[in-house]
């Protein structure tokens, strides 16, 4: 093996273990993912005033969400509408969109990761995977909570990475090392949203079912709801293409 | 005595820690006030409808420069910090649709602070682009931007505008700035009114100092005088007070409508000491003995000072049927602060009388003043030539009359300010150069999304902008319109409003995938139920907004489906009908009063001359008030119409003080033939030297702003028009009745 290896796995594993927060970063990391997902997203998003708008979406998920086709169940006004998002790690992300009744496939392009996604809580910051280099992370205790025991753990965006936040603060549960919740803090240092998790065990993968995200400032709330829920069936690469908008995929 | 008189103020004068001030004119208006019904409904579904608007900029350079999108993002960025600010709407915050080789891209039209050339040239050709952004955030030749800021709704203007005000200074300190908007001018106007007052207040009290201290001619009498305005001013305040504190009652709020009310209470309480001092003097004078003089003082005047205090208390009683609640509040501190007036007058000014060791003398008690001869001199037209005055005087009443047929309801805040000041020159420069000062909205409820709605709702827009003083309206309909001209490849062919109603709604689910969610909140609500058209316009009087929403309901009525429910609200729709409460209230109370006056009078004097007498100068005094400020095109406001119960307030006392004086001279077995002559000259001092003390109020003509000159105005009509009233019309139909009134 070469020594320049050598050294930095020495480095890197001195590293973790004198950090406990990376250990556990990387043991969330190491988690077992299923290769692909398919199911039934709903999509209920609240106002302060508690208006509510609902949607359902048929949705294929492929390598840790880089890859995602959807489309539109309801409402009715919305049925037929499909949606595709393909993460690229060198440029900016590519996301088209049917318009059924305009016949026409769009480009959209979004280079802010802290805009909304489909005008839910959730930014598309919050829908990508967290690259474990591009953050710092800090053990700061634990916390016992419905008889579950958690980490708290703190995660500071690198000075580099492009974030909109400043901070996350994640209860990290001690025996699956699943999240349970994440309260995460504008650039200002101020607490922007609360997410909460929760997963269901497929296949011995935990799978997320429902998350519930409530935005702070703006005091709106989103739950998604994960249904009908299958893992690792061979999704095929080629479902990702702009002709598969136009007409539902079982 | 004293010392129970000066416990008793001051124990009520406590009261005055628990005084609410409140500046919000929007809860003056009652709720079943359809504007404010409407109001509340938009401000609830929408957050404040109100805009402040703020341009910077230099003349003759262009705003496209790296240095001014600098200074715009950090401007932007410091407003958006203020906890009271909802939204900020400028070029740096805004978002760009654009359509690139078929790419629709949602993004910052200001991506960062510092920007290249490059950068800064393409915002200016999408702006070219975008007429309906660059006419609402640029200046006709591009020399200044605008930012728009939302307030949260009921937050404190005057608190916002202190903030905004404290970052535009830093921020934009090598531009040059203009402010405008109803949170900007409500926010500011008070308290630079309120200092405009209290400093030219302090010189009119000077110059009252002064009128009272060369005809007086003794520091005493003058600090007696002082005592009774004071201790009745800080006795109102103090009810104000403790009636908060009692009663949570909202009604005794001191909101802007309160603030003439210690320049009222003044001239009152004022009255009441100039009568008791200067007849102090004149028995000092005949009966050479202090407590004789006392005794014979109060004799004389104890009957017409608690008629004059009881008469004026019921006056100001009436606003508690004005359906404006803080007039309630009003009529009755008014009312205590008089009652208080005229306590210390027929208590603590005696005590205090007897007191003091008064050199009889003195010049000023020996020697009648200036005015005292002048009055005297007077008094031999009233009784040589009766009839000729009072035929002159009535002519003249009728005369100024006939001008009440002119006078006009109508406010505009711009002409609040002087021209040439700098808040109206701020003022006409947003008119003029950028998209208005003032908005009004459009509230239209049916399914937003439906095409037939939108065409509607474009029809109202384009109605709308056909007014002069409208420089363009926005709303959904705008952002419909670009999105669909995006999808179909930036043609501009497109940017119209799509035929089915899935187009539109594909459009919306289109944008919402890179859009924020709250990018329309401003513009329909959220489930597409109830959307606003806003109607940006030049500074309007209330009476253009009248005949603005009037023109525009008809054009609702005849030419848009009764499908959609449409209401229209603003600051200054409910402004206008604010005013209109308040002139309707003032009118009402005034009327109310002079018929109080008369039943009082008649109760107390037992005869229906005199009781017809004791209103005949107040009443001759409000019709040449109103007649003559339709002749001179003087606007009936709220400031002109309140302030008009001076009038009342010193005008009965006038009359009452006269007549009381005349009965009291005819019991006395004065003759016929000399008792006018008599009757002036004992009570026709007093009352030139108040009305003369109180027109050293005068010098609020000289104020900044037109209010408060109003006030300045009013005063010394007031004081001239009844004083005079009282010497003329009443002294001569008094003489001529004389046979009559002996009965």
């Amino acid at each position: 093996m070469n020594k320049k290896y050598i050294y930095i796995n020495i480095i890197l594993t001195s590293l973790i273990f004198s950090n406990p927060g990376l250990k556990i970063a990387k043991q969330i990391e190491n988690r077992p993912q299923p290769k692909d997902m398919k199911s039934i997203l709903e999509m209920n998003l609240i106002n302060k005033k508690g208006k509510q708008r609902k949607s359902s979406l048929k949705s294929f998920v492929k390598d840790g969400g880089k890859k995602q086709i959807a489309w539109f169940l309801s409402p009715a006004d919305d049925k037929g509408i499909g949606y595709l998002k393909i993460e690229h790690d060198e440029k900016d992300d590519e996301m088209r969109i049917y318009l059924p009744a305009f016949k026409k496939v769009r480009r959209i392009s979004s280079k802010k990761k802290s805009d909304s996604f489909m005008g839910s809580d959730l930014s598309y910051e919050d829908m990508s995977n967290r690259d474990i280099n591009e953050n710092i992370y800090n053990l700061l205790g634990d916390e016992i909570i419905n008889n579950q025991d958690y980490y708290i753990l703190e995660i500071k965006p690198r000075k580099s990475t492009n974030s909109e936040y400043s901070k996350h603060i994640a209860w990290i549960n001690k025996t699956n090392i699943l999240p349970f919740k994440e309260d995460s803090y504008d650039k200002s240092d101020k607490l922007l949203k609360q997410k909460y998790f929760h997963f269901t065990k497929i296949n011995n993968y935990y799978v997320i079912d429902t998350m519930k995200v409530f935005n702070v400032q703006k005091n709106h709330n989103t739950v998604l709801t994960f249904k009908d829920i299958e893992i690792n069936s061979n999704i095929n690469d080629d479902i990702f293409q702009e002709k598969n908008l136009k007409r539902l995929i079982n | 005595m004293i010392t129970i008189i000066i416990f008793l103020t001051g124990l009520i004068t406590f009261g005055s820690k628990w005084i609410i001030v409140d500046d919000d004119f929007m809860k003056i208006i009652p709720n079943d006030v359809q504007s404010k019904i409407e109001w509340d409904k938009i401000t609830n579904e929408f957050g404040n409808i109100d805009l402040m608007f703020i341009a910077f900029g230099r003349k003759g350079f262009s705003i496209f420069n790296e240095k001014a999108f600098s200074d715009l993002w950090d401007v932007t960025q410091s407003l958006e910090n203020i906890s009271s600010v909802d939204e900020i709407i400028s070029l740096s915050n805004l978002n760009r649709i654009d359509n690139v080789d078929d790419f629709i891209e949602v993004n910052n039209l200001q991506n960062s602070k510092f920007l290249s050339l490059e950068e800064i040239e393409s915002i200016h050709n999408y702006l070219k682009k975008n007429s309906q952004v660059s006419k609402r955030l640029l200046s006709k030749n591009n020399n200044y931007t605008s930012i728009i800021l939302k307030p949260k709704a009921n937050v404190n203007y005057s608190d916002l505008v202190k903030e905004v005000l404290s970052v535009t200074k830093n921020k934009l300190s090598d531009w040059e700035v203009f402010y405008s908007g109803v949170p900007y001018t409500t926010g500011l106007a008070p308290k630079l009114i309120q200092n405009d007052v209290q400093s030219l207040m302090k010189i009119g009290i000077l110059i009252m100092s002064f009128v009272l201290l060369i005809n007086l001619r003794n520091f005493y009498a003058v600090g007696l005088v002082f005592t009774v305005i004071i201790f009745s001013l800080l006795s109102m305040m103090g009810f104000m007070g403790w009636i908060v504190l009692l009663t949570n009652s909202e009604k005794f709020y001191f909101t802007l409508l309160n603030s003439s009310m210690p320049i009222l209470v003044l001239t009152i309480a004022n009255s009441d000491g100039v009568h008791v001092m200067t007849k102090f003097f004149k028995e000092i004078r005949k009966l050479n003995d202090k407590d004789k003089a006392i005794k014979s003082t109060m004799d004389a005047l104890m009957l017409p000072i608690f008629i004059t205090s009881l008469t004026t208390v019921a006056a100001f009683c009436t606003l508690i049927w004005a359906p404006l609640n803080p007039l309630t509040g009003y009529g009755l501190s008014i009312g205590f602060g008089i009652l208080w007036a005229w306590i210390l007058s027929i208590t603590l000014l005696p005590s205090l009388i007897s007191l003091i060791n008064w050199n009889i003398n003195s010049n000023a008690i020996k020697d009648e003043s200036i005015l005292e001869k002048l009055t005297s001199k007077f008094s031999f037209y009233i009784t040589n030539y009766p009839k000729h005055i009072l035929t002159f005087g009535i002519s003249l009443v009728l005369l100024a009359g006939t001008g009440i047929q002119f006078i006009k309801v109508d406010v505009n805040y711009k002409t609040f300010f002087k021209t040439g000041t700098s808040i109206r020159e701020s003022m006409e420069f947003i008119d003029e150069e950028m998209a208005g000062s003032l908005n009004i909205v459009f509230r239209i409820e049916n399914d937003i999304k439906e095409p037939f709605v939108l065409k509607e709702m474009e029809k109202i827009q384009k109605f709308s902008e056909l007014d002069s003083n409208v420089t363009l309206s926005m709303s959904i309909v705008d952002v419909i319109k670009q999105l669909h001209r995006s999808v179909m490849n930036d043609d501009s062919k497109y940017e119209t409003i799509p035929e089915q109603r899935n187009e539109v709604n594909n459009l919306f689910t289109m944008y919402s995938l890179s859009g924020e969610q709250d990018d329309f909140s401003a513009l329909v609500d959220y489930n597409y139920n109830v959307a606003i058209i806003t109607a940006l316009m030049k500074s309007v009087s209330t009476d253009q907004i009248y005949f603005f929403v009037k023109n525009m309901e008809e054009y609702i009525e005849n030419n848009i489906s009764k499908d959609l429910n449409i209401t229209i609200a603003g600051m200054l729709v409910a402004f206008r009908d604010l005013v209109n409460l308040i002139v309707e209230s003032s009118l009402i109370s005034i009327i109310s009063a002079i018929f109080m006056i008369f039943l009082i009078s008649l109760f107390f004097f037992k005869s229906l001359y005199w009781a017809l007498l004791s209103i005949l100068p107040l009443t001759s005094a409000v019709i040449l008030n109103f007649g003559l400020m339709g002749f001179f095109g003087i606007k009936l406001s709220h400031v002109t119409a309140i302030l008009s119960s001076i009038i009342i307030g010193v005008g009965v006392d006038f009359a009452v003080h006269y007549i009381s004086i005349f009965r009291y001279k005819i019991k006395r077995g004065t003759k016929l033939e000399t008792i006018s002559n008599d009757v002036v000259n004992d009570v026709g001092y007093p009352i030139i030297l108040d009305a003369g003390s109180n027109m050293a109020f005068g010098a609020l003509l000289i104020s900044s702003f037109i209010p408060v000159q109003y006030i300045g105005g009013l005063m010394v009509f007031a004081m001239f028009s009844t004083s005079i009233g009282t010497l003329t019309i009443l002294a001569a139909s008094a003489e001529i009745l004389k046979k009559y009134l002996n009965k």
